[in-house]
């Protein structure tokens, strides 16, 4: 059954429904969210605002663009929102260290292979959320969600060429950031 | 190396496009041309796919259990007219036929409607198909023909009525049935979905383990305690919100 098949039933009595969408898009919308933020609590907040609030808008989705691309424009909201309320707040440099979790190994070398791609991964968590948050969703939904560039100028409402200025040089600065792993990987 | 490149140098889309395979075959040719001069953007190219698969080492394993609640506050709401339009085109056949009629029988109300202001103030007659009019101009009961022809219409009526309500009837029983069995096809993809689930966590873990026996072996005298407690780092897994507490 299509997205739009399923909202119709939706709106059509059958709130029940909906959950079939969940099922289907929740784990991309989780990964969105998850590195858009860079915080789990932050991210499952934000996947179900995501939801709840398609779901209370349902009435107002057009048809004209597909449902994902609806639905991850809300999910690119709910995160800009989570991040400018995040701007406001002043977090101190302890308490950017308990975020983080832990201090990661300068060198991987002696690593093995499953903990170095662990500790890749958190160096490349912190590059990504060391970027403006403009070019680390161009970055997420390009690699992580596999969207083409003109259905990233769609979901953003901004032009194409922009996307691609964008996505290079988010990898231009991503590139720099992660000079020091280039060897271990 | 970006200080190598010339000002003209003004490839970046067109590298963007060529990097994610979403060039087109005359882009293709033009990047790949521009390569063989430009050592600034080919530096680019070869570093930029390094970043790419640092980024591919971030991969998301668990994912939270999203649930919507139905409560009435929050469901989907449709504008007034949009509800209208809804509840039509779901209404059933009679309900329809009976509509229409309704609506006729006041269309042709408000046509046949005469206002008069007289001493009595503003006064409006309904005249309906003119039934009213006819005793003004043929006064006197109604003739056997006409009762006869009255009371055929009413069975004509009445008959299409009933085929009316019986069709209703047995669409609505095929759509129910309809219902129930793409009700059972979602109950079994959902079960197939969660099976799937359940194996490939299973799968994981697997290999969760088996890499940790290599770790193990590899490092002959570290502590076990050591490598499972102190170098793995935290994953960003999620919990399911029942372990939330209070979800």
């Amino acid at each position: 059954m299509s997205d739009t098949q399923i909202i119709e039933r939706t709106l059509g009595g059958e709130p029940e429904a909906f959950n079939t969408l969940v099922r289907r898009w929740e784990r991309q919308i989780y990964g969105l969210t998850l590195r858009m933020l860079g915080r789990d609590e932050e991210a499952r907040d934000a996947t179900q605002e995501t939801f709840l609030s398609a779901y209370r808008n349902l009435s107002k989705f057009r048809g004209d663009s597909k449902f994902s691309s609806w639905i991850y424009r809300i999910a690119i909201n709910i995160c800009n929102t989570k991040l400018r309320s995040r701007a406001r707040g002043v977090v101190s440099l302890e308490e950017q260290k308990d975020l983080n979790g832990f201090e990661i190994a300068a060198d991987l070398h002696d690593l093995s292979d499953s903990i170095q791609q662990e500790q890749v991964a958190t160096h490349v968590r912190r590059a990504l959320q060391g970027l403006p948050p403009e070019m680390r969703q161009v970055i997420v939904m390009k690699e992580y969600e596999g969207l083409k560039f003109a259905e990233i100028a769609d979901i953003l409402g901004i032009p194409l060429s922009t996307v691609k200025t964008r996505m290079y040089t988010g990898l231009s600065e991503l590139r720099k950031r992660l000079e020091h792993l280039r060897e271990a990987v | 190396m970006e200080a190598d490149k010339t000002p003209v140098c003004q490839m970046h889309e067109a590298l963007m496009s060529y990097l994610y395979d979403e060039a087109t075959p005359e882009e293709i040719r033009r990047v790949e041309y521009h390569l063989t001069e430009c050592s600034a953007c080919k530096q680019d190219i070869t570093a930029f796919g390094q970043v790419r698969s640092m980024l591919q080492q971030w991969q998301v394993d668990d994912f939270p259990f999203v649930r919507i609640s139905a409560a009435s506050d929050d469901r989907p709401r449709r504008s007034q007219l949009e509800a209208f339009k809804s509840l039509w085109s779901v209404a059933p056949m009679w309900m329809k036929a009976f509509g229409a009629v309704a609506m006729a029988v006041l269309v042709l109300a408000v046509m046949g409607t005469e206002l008069s202001v007289g001493r009595d103030g503003l006064s409006i007659k309904a005249n309906l198909f003119g039934w009213n009019k006819a005793p003004q101009i043929a006064p006197g009961p109604a003739t056997n023909t006409d009762e006869a022809r009255l009371e055929e219409i009413r069975a004509e009526l009445k008959n299409v009525v009933n085929s009316m309500i019986a069709e209703n009837e047995r669409q609505q029983k095929e759509e129910m049935k309809a219902r129930l069995v793409s009700l059972e096809s979602q109950l079994q993809t959902a079960h197939e979905a969660d099976l799937a689930k359940l194996a490939a966590r299973i799968q994981e873990q697997r290999a969760r383990l088996k890499s940790l026996e290599r770790d193990i072996d590899r490092r002959e005298g570290t502590a076990l305690s050591d490598i499972l407690f102190s170098e793995v780092p935290e994953t960003p897994g999620p919990r399911r919100p029942s372990e939330r507490g209070g979800d």
